[in-house]
């Protein structure tokens, strides 16, 4: 297997655009290709991640995209995952470089949802989940992960107040990225007193419905020496299916996929937990991030709630988590959000993540799941001397 | 999908409407689930049967919907449950007239009753 290196990444603003789905992937893209200093000519190949296009009215968008950047002739995959989909077609493309197909290849996430109304927009979330066994009986997507929380409450002793505290920090990190979703500051109180969406989820539990795209350029690690400096290595990687209907599951507060991803991602960087300076985790809700804690064995099955309320996760803190926002304040533009998250990494191994910045940070971790765990990939990147 | 001798899902969906529960069990290793599945997940066996299951179980864990997919949009708010039946299966159903953790406390005894409203439908049962 041959070394991998992220070369380089570009990202649209996360929250509302004016463009399609298309045109935020071919802005992503060119920021990626321009900040790397490639030409478009070197993309031999181009993998996509969308999910909801077919409510714009448009399938098939990677010819689109490629044509749209001058490479009319690359061929292009299009890979759905739910909200996975970015780590998937990112980890595809690893194992294409790996094999030595190619020697470089664009990754891009893309998504617009604001064109839906909200109900319209829960709906086809819920499809990424078991819907003929789950939200056929009433559940919305934000539901589901409402029932891994009351699992956790009942069984961990976990409270609200540990919960609203994962969306105080996330709130708090994603006011120094200036392409999140949201730059608002908000309280444990603001949280407790929220709408309730899906108890005991409220609306500030929840994250929002986002538009936006991400780009990853990744190569070979001779391709990257001809190109750039500072190489981050792909070290490790790790792909897992769990059941899809939450009730399929032996316990309801762990998402098995996140362990299994966590694991194989650990054997083959050869690193341990004690390794990662920070990592960015798939937080969709508050729950979410403490459980992808918890399930990729950084601390124990049920103490993950106390670690937001701590301060433990924080970005000067011991193990930070989410230094971007995360999906609950950067925002969740679902086809971009495994790529966003490879975006932070990059920035923030270069330093180059202002006020968010971990210091000294080389060794990064991405967890990226699927609904509520159909899907997992977990990424360990670490910064070349 | 619609193996010979097993349900498919419209039919599965036609069932619940008549009050029935079904479930496909590995006639190797036992196991049983509502989802359907031609090799179990457990064993892996493809010796599979079409089984009823009890109309009784037990809270597992739930939410209270509030914001509510379209076709629930005038039960608000009830619960969305997961419950494990009697013969230790799990499903997933709902409970109308659930606003508050107090109504329904996790072990809570249920049963599934057949009604004109969609989905599985279950009611708290009085011990």
């Amino acid at each position: 297997m041959r070394k991998v290196v992220l070369l380089g990444t570009g990202s649209t603003k996360y929250g509302k655009l004016n463009v399609t789905a298309r045109e935020a992937a071919v802005l992503a893209a060119k920021e990626a290709i321009e900040k790397v200093g490639i030409s478009n000519r070197d993309v031999e190949a181009v993998f996509v991640s969308n999910v909801f296009g077919m409510t714009e009215k448009q399938g098939h968008l990677g010819p689109i995209i490629a044509h749209s950047l001058g490479i009319p002739y690359a061929p292009t995959f299009t890979v759905e995952t739910a909200c996975a989909s970015g780590s998937t077609a990112f980890r595809e493309a690893f194992v294409n470089i790996a094999a030595g197909f190619y020697d470089c290849i664009l990754v891009v996430g893309t998504e617009k949802v604001s064109h839906l109304d909200t109900i319209t927009a829960t709906t086809y979330f819920s499809y990424g989940s078991d819907f003929a066994f789950e939200a056929v009986n009433g559940a919305s997507f934000p539901g589901l992960y409402a029932s891994i929380a009351r699992y956790h409450m009942h069984k961990y002793g976990t409270t609200e107040e540990q919960l609203a505290a994962v969306a105080v920090k996330n709130h708090s990190n994603a006011i120094h990225n200036p392409k999140a979703h949201f730059h608002k500051k908000i309280t444990v109180e603001d949280v407790l007193k929220s709408r309730v969406v899906a108890s005991p989820l409220k609306l500030y539990d929840c994250c929002p419905f986002s538009d936006g795209a991400s780009a990853a350029i990744i190569a070979s690690e001779e391709f990257a020496k001809k190109h750039i400096d500072t190489l981050i290595y792909v070290l490790g990687t790790g792909r897992a299916s769990a059941p899809a209907a939450l009730f399929n599951r032996e316990n309801m507060a762990s998402i098995i996929s996140s362990k299994l991803a966590a694991e194989q991602a650990f054997k083959n960087s050869r690193l341990t937990h004690k390794d990662i300076d920070f990592m960015e985790v798939h937080d969709c809700f508050t729950i979410a991030e403490v459980i992808a804690i918890e399930d990729m064995g950084f601390c124990k099955k049920g103490e993950g709630a106390k670690l937001a309320e701590e301060g433990v996760t924080e970005i000067d803190g011991k193990l930070p988590v989410n230094p971007s926002g995360g999906l609950k304040a950067k925002g969740h533009p679902v086809g971009a959000t495994g790529v966003g998250q490879i975006n932070e990494v990059y920035e923030q191994l270069l330093g180059e993540a202002g006020k968010r910045q971990v210091e000294g940070a080389t060794t990064a971790l991405t967890h990226n799941v699927g609904a509520t765990g159909g899907t997992c990939n977990v990424l360990i990147f670490r910064r070349g001397d | 999908m619609k193996e010979e001798n097993l349900p498919s899902i419209k039919e599965l969906e036609e069932y619940v409407r008549q009050g029935k529960l079904m479930g496909f069990k590995c006639k190797k290793c036992g196991h049983k689930e509502v989802t359907p599945f031609v090799y179990c997940p457990r064993c892996g066996s493809s010796e599979v049967e079409v089984v009823e299951l009890p109309k009784t179980g037990k809270v597992v864990t739930y939410t209270i919907q509030w914001v509510a997919p379209e076709r629930f949009l005038n039960e608000v708010p009830y619960a969305w449950c997961v419950v494990e039946l009697d013969d230790g299966t799990m499903v997933s159903g709902w409970i109308p007239f659930i606003s508050k953790p107090e109504d329904l406390p996790i072990g809570q005894k249920v049963r599934m009753v057949k009604s004109y409203k969609p989905g599985v439908y279950f009611e708290k049962v009085k011990e």
